[in-house]
């Protein structure tokens, strides 16, 4: 593994070291806050997520472990759990008038595969995305980056619930097993 | 729904959650399960994990400067640890150092002090220090190292055996903790000059000896935020909330 700057400054805020942490922000809120605010879709809300994510990464930067996810994975991984429950709370109705969703999603197609293939710990999961059935990925890529539910994907898509329920569900089985086989391997 | 026995299941909606397809009050029954579960709690993170790195492809957006300065003031009460910058030495010694080479510059800052802006047009507020009345005084400002904001002014007449403190803005003060001022000695450790009253405009400090010999060799102030009452241990045990530099007017 190349030694990722961040895992340093993840350490050093472990040990309540400020400076390290202004570092770490400075790095890594921008991706955090696109990540937050594609989600929640409102810019205040977007920002209240980052705030206590931040927190909440301060507070628990000890909890980081190197083996199991890069720092940035583990810190969006952060962002998209606090990002859903704000969705729930806010519940914002997921308008999509001029299919700038969709035209985002079907252009992200290629986009993140070749954006994941770069990172070390996404490589494996580019291939595996890369296996399933383009209706599974592109509604679990949808799902993933817009924070679309079963029924809004159903709309956005078109097809009935049950359909893309089938491919959300479909999709992940396979990716779990394509994942599960490649880390045993 | 009952998920035990059925590891299919809680795999899968595991996987769902990290993907955010469980919304709602599904969502929320989930975490009651994972509370109770960690085998469970532990599937849902893996999924996470898993899936977190297609974020790569998600376009960075700048979040605005509030976001941060908001961080930094939820952050600012926890105590630094140890081995934070009180035990440091060093920390001091710049402290010192930095404070005397800022020294000819802050005269002028003491006429001109500029709040941090209030929206809209701020009336710069004018300090006038009427040296004519004023005598041979120590004098120090001390200002947020973030902001630059001066929140403290602290003098002592160059025979008097009081130190007075004004504070600024009465928000500095944090309910059921103490702002204690300590002078920082080169190489040396922080001595405590007491805790400012809360309810006060201005404190005054009873000092152990005349301001000349209590102060000729302390080229700088700080505030820390320490339990009510000030320091337990009689060192800092709290963040350096402010610093200025200590100056000899006259």
């Amino acid at each position: 593994m190349g030694a990722d700057p961040l895992v340093a400054l993840l350490a050093a805020c472990a040990q309540r070291d400020r400076a390290a942490f202004e570092q770490l922000y400075r790095q890594t809120s921008a991706k955090l806050f696109g990540v937050a605010l594609r989600i929640v879709r409102q810019e205040d809300l977007a920002e209240e997520v980052l705030q206590d994510c931040y927190i909440r990464i301060w507070n628990r930067a000890g909890d980081y472990r190197e083996g199991l996810a890069a720092p940035m994975t583990w810190m969006a991984s952060i962002v998209r759990n606090r990002s859903l429950d704000w969705l729930r709370r806010a519940n914002p109705e997921v308008i999509d008038v001029d299919g700038e969703i969709i035209e985002r999603a079907a252009s992200d197609v290629e986009g993140p595969l070749a954006a994941l293939e770069r990172l070390q710990d996404g490589a494996a999961l580019a291939r595996c995305l890369g296996e399933l059935e383009a209706k599974q990925r592109q509604a679990i890529l949808l799902a993933f980056h817009d924070g679309l539910s079963h029924s809004e994907l159903a709309k956005q898509l078109r097809e009935p619930l049950g359909t893309v329920k089938t491919w959300v569900r479909r999709g992940l089985a396979k990716l779990k097993a394509c994942l599960g086989a490649r880390a045993e391997a | 729904m009952d998920l035990r026995g059925k590891p299919e299941l809680q795999q899968h909606l595991a996987a769902e959650f990290a993907l955010g397809t469980l919304r709602g009050r599904a969502r929320q029954r989930f975490r009651r399960f994972m509370a109770e579960d960690p085998v469970l709690a532990a599937a849902a993170q893996d999924w996470e994990l898993r899936l977190a790195p297609i974020v790569a492809s998600v376009a960075p957006v700048q979040p605005p400067a509030r976001v941060w300065r908001a961080i930094q003031e939820r952050i600012g009460g926890a105590p630094l640890q140890a081995d934070g910058i009180w035990g440091n030495l060093s920390f001091w010694r710049n402290l010192g150092l930095a404070a005397s080479g800022m020294a000819a510059g802050l005269l002028a800052a003491i006429v001109f002090i500029t709040p941090q802006a209030p929206s809209p047009a701020p009336a710069p507020v004018v300090v006038r220090v009427p040296s004519n009345e004023m005598g041979a005084t120590y004098l120090a400002v001390l200002s947020d190292p973030k902001t630059q904001k001066p929140m403290l002014v602290v003098s002592a007449g160059r025979s008097s055996s009081e130190l007075w403190v004004k504070t600024l803005d009465p928000a500095i003060h944090v309910p059921d903790r103490s702002l204690e001022l300590w002078a920082l000695p080169p190489g040396q450790a922080p001595r405590s000059l007491g805790v400012i009253a809360p309810s006060e405009k201005m404190t005054a400090l009873k000092l152990v000896a005349a301001a000349d010999q209590a102060f000729a060799e302390i080229p700088a102030l700080a505030v820390s935020l320490e339990p009510a009452g000030g320091s337990p241990t009689g060192a800092p045990t709290g963040p350096v909330l402010y610093t200025g530099p200590f100056l000899k007017y006259w």
